[in-house]
């Protein structure tokens, strides 16, 4: 059994045009010590998928049905307290977007740290200052900086405070939120490269939220692509990348220039996510699918896994594997 | 210590040099009101001697009385003395009751001033409090219920609600004394006469709660609303801190800097809010002083009350520019380590 394991994860946020299905039964497993990026677009569900996982939704959020268990252990069926005493950031912890707004711009940023060791465990204040001193100390910052606020630190020093404070009570589990975004491509690459010494290092599991399918490929053994609240096509990186079997994962491919290969057009996937709100019938992704006939509208295409651990949602899937490159087509047409 | 730092492409100030700048600043505003009032006066149509000439002296005793009030003086020299009587607090005499000004003044002052703390302090207190009840309960039948009463509170006009009040607990249910500070004649003994003093508060202070309470709670609501939307929030929940953690270590907080600097703002306001409060429950205080000098047509009283009151003003000012300097840390530190 998979150390974590999410099954039919479905969430539903209410508003007054109706539900939006932001996750719609999503499945996936993270042995431990691994890591799992999860792919797709603004607005597929990736993000309220990571806040279902801590419970930390908004009031119109609603935990539609699924199960998430830890150990063996059901998460959602757990009472509040209980969840957030012995869970959160204990056992799964969250590295947020720091270069915008995850630190309190009104807390020194070592405070910050150490209030999380502090509400988790049963130690001194001194103890905890010298954790978290430890901890700026790992993630390549002075600890002499312990008192300073956020906003005299750069993006990618706010980052790596980020990083240490997820790492504060030694979690099991670590899901990262697009970790990197709005930071430039250089700090990117430090902290990038800061998350997976450290989870190495620590033995962590983790679960890596991006839109950038690079920093899949650079930091994750396994990766699920996500398209309007649902899991398209999963499976081990190497796999996806090289043999994708979902219309959407080659495209999303094709659309990431490669450095070793000669001079070529990069080219997007036309149209727009569709509207959670009043989702495509059949496959979500039709509208915008070069491959798509009648069966594609009306018949949802199952979850098969096709070869190893490799599986995907599509009714083409077969053309995929066959090698045709579908979205050059789409072109030439 | 250098006076500027250059953080995150901001230009911050360093927290003595933005002090020495905010004092400086205060002393020109103050500079220019006095200066202002001085012309003002002087605009004004009529002679300032008609009020205390006689008509039917003789042309010698006004140009005598003329020369004794300065009021030959070329407008410079006037306008010399007129500064140096204001900074030595020389406000001249009151025509109707022939004494110094700042004497009586003096004797109304605390009463004003306790008047003013009382109310404001339980106003920022009741106000904050019910703004974060709110704000944390959000979408309740309890929010609705305190921000509905903070707005009914705040749109009633004072001295409508203060006669109101006057009328209930004064005259129908006569629990509260109806006008006054102190009882005439005190009685005897200092627990006693401050139990009385006491006693004559509660309508005034009160009644200054009551409606100033809700305009606090409605601000502090909205800021904690908007705090409790920002990331920080997601990551002290996810952190797993309690919910009253959260609500009070992070969201208080994080909009303390512009509440109290509003709370700092808000007292010139409530210094010309006891005008009304003085008159209706005739407190022995500053603004009532106020009122019955423009009444009677008593210049220096006036002009003595006014200069107190645009004092209170700018010190006000000057306070809220201090305290928010120490509340926020984007201000403090980075002259600390600049």
């Amino acid at each position: 059994m998979a150390f974590f394991e999410v099954k039919e994860l479905t969430m539903y946020y209410r508003t007054l045009r109706g539900q939006v299905k932001a996750v719609d039964g999503v499945s996936f497993a993270i042995e431990k010590g691994k890591a799992l990026g999860i792919a797709g677009e603004s607005g597929c569900g990736k993000s309220s998928m990571a806040t279902t996982l801590l419970r930390l939704l908004p009031n119109n959020g609603q935990i539609m049905g699924g199960q998430v268990l830890m150990d063996g252990q059901s998460l959602l069926d757990m009472p509040e307290e209980q969840f957030r005493r012995r869970i959160r950031w204990k056992r799964i912890s969250m590295i947020f977007q720091g270069a915008m707004n995850a630190l309190n711009p009104v807390h020194r940023v070592g405070h910050q740290i150490m209030e999380a060791i502090l509400t988790h465990e049963d130690v001194s204040p001194t103890e905890a200052r010298r954790r978290a001193e430890d901890l700026l100390n790992m993630v390549g910052i002075n600890p002499k900086r312990f008192d300073d606020f956020p906003h005299e630190f750069s993006g990618g020093m706010k980052q790596r405070v980020v990083i240490a404070m997820a790492l504060a009570c030694n979690p099991d589990l670590v899901i990262a939120d697009e970790p990197t975004t709005a930071l430039d491509v250089i700090v990117q690459a430090q902290v990038l490269k800061a998350i997976d010494d450290l989870r190495q290092r620590l033995g962590l599991s983790m679960i890596m939220i991006t839109h950038d399918l690079s920093v899949i490929a650079q930091m994750c053994d396994d990766v699920a692509i996500m398209y309007a609240g649902r899991i398209v096509e999963h499976g081990s990186a190497v796999d996806v990348y090289s043999q994708p079997l979902h219309p959407y994962t080659a495209g999303l491919v094709r659309a990431f220039p490669n450095i070793a290969a000669g001079r070529s057009t990069i080219r997007s996937i036309p149209g727009s996510p569709p509207n959670l709100i009043d989702p495509p019938t059949g496959c979500r992704f039709h509208p915008r699918c070069p491959l798509a006939d009648g069966r594609c509208r009306a018949e949802e295409p199952a979850f098969q896994v096709v070869a190893g651990r490799h599986a995907v949602a599509c009714h083409k899937a077969d053309v995929l594997a066959g090698g045709v490159d579908i979205w050059q087509q789409r072109q030439l047409a | 210590m250098g006076i500027t730092a250059l953080q995150n492409g901001v230009k911050v100030l360093g927290f003595r040099a933005y002090l020495f700048r905010r004092a400086v600043s205060a002393l020109l505003v103050l500079f220019v009101i006095i200066s202002f009032n001085f012309a003002v006066f002087r605009l004004m149509p009529g002679d300032p001697s008609s009020l205390i000439i006689d008509p039917r002296f003789t042309p010698e005793a006004i140009a005598l009385l003329r020369q004794q009030f300065g009021l030959d003086d070329p407008p410079f020299v006037q306008y010399v003395k007129y500064i140096k009587n204001l900074v030595t607090f020389d406000l001249g005499q009151s025509f109707t009751s022939r004494r110094p000004v700042i004497d009586e003044l003096k004797e109304r002052l605390p009463n004003t001033i306790t008047l003013f703390l009382t109310s404001f302090t339980f106003t920022a207190l009741l106000g904050i409090a019910v703004g974060v009840f709110a704000a944390a309960r959000r979408g309740s039948f309890a929010e609705t219920l305190v921000t509905g009463a903070g707005l009914f509170t705040y749109a009633v006009p004072t001295f409508f609600f203060q006669l109101l009040l006057l009328l209930l607990f004064g005259y129908y249910v006569p629990i509260f004394p109806i006008h006054g500070t102190i009882s005439a004649p005190p009685p005897e003994g200092t627990w006693a006469q401050l139990l009385d003093r006491l006693h004559h508060l509660v309508l005034p202070a009160g009644s200054n709660v009551i409606i100033g309470f809700g305009s606090w709670a409605l601000y502090t609501r909205n800021a904690m609303l908007e705090a409790l939307s920002q990331d920080y929030i997601i990551t002290a929940r996810a952190k797993g801190l309690s919910e009253r953690a959260v609500l009070y270590h992070h969201a208080l907080r994080s909009v303390l800097p512009p509440i109290v600097t509003l709370v700092f703002l808000s007292l010139p306001g409530l210094v010309t809010g006891a005008v009304i409060t003085e008159t209706i429950f005739s407190w022995h205080g500053v603004g009532r002083y106020l009122v019955d000098a423009v009444l009677q047509q008593d210049y220096p009283a006036a002009q003595g009350a006014f200069y107190l009151i645009a004092i209170a003003v700018i010190v006000s000012n000057f306070l809220a520019d201090l305290v928010y300097g120490l509340v926020d840390p984007r201000i403090r530190v980075a002259g600390e380590n600049a």
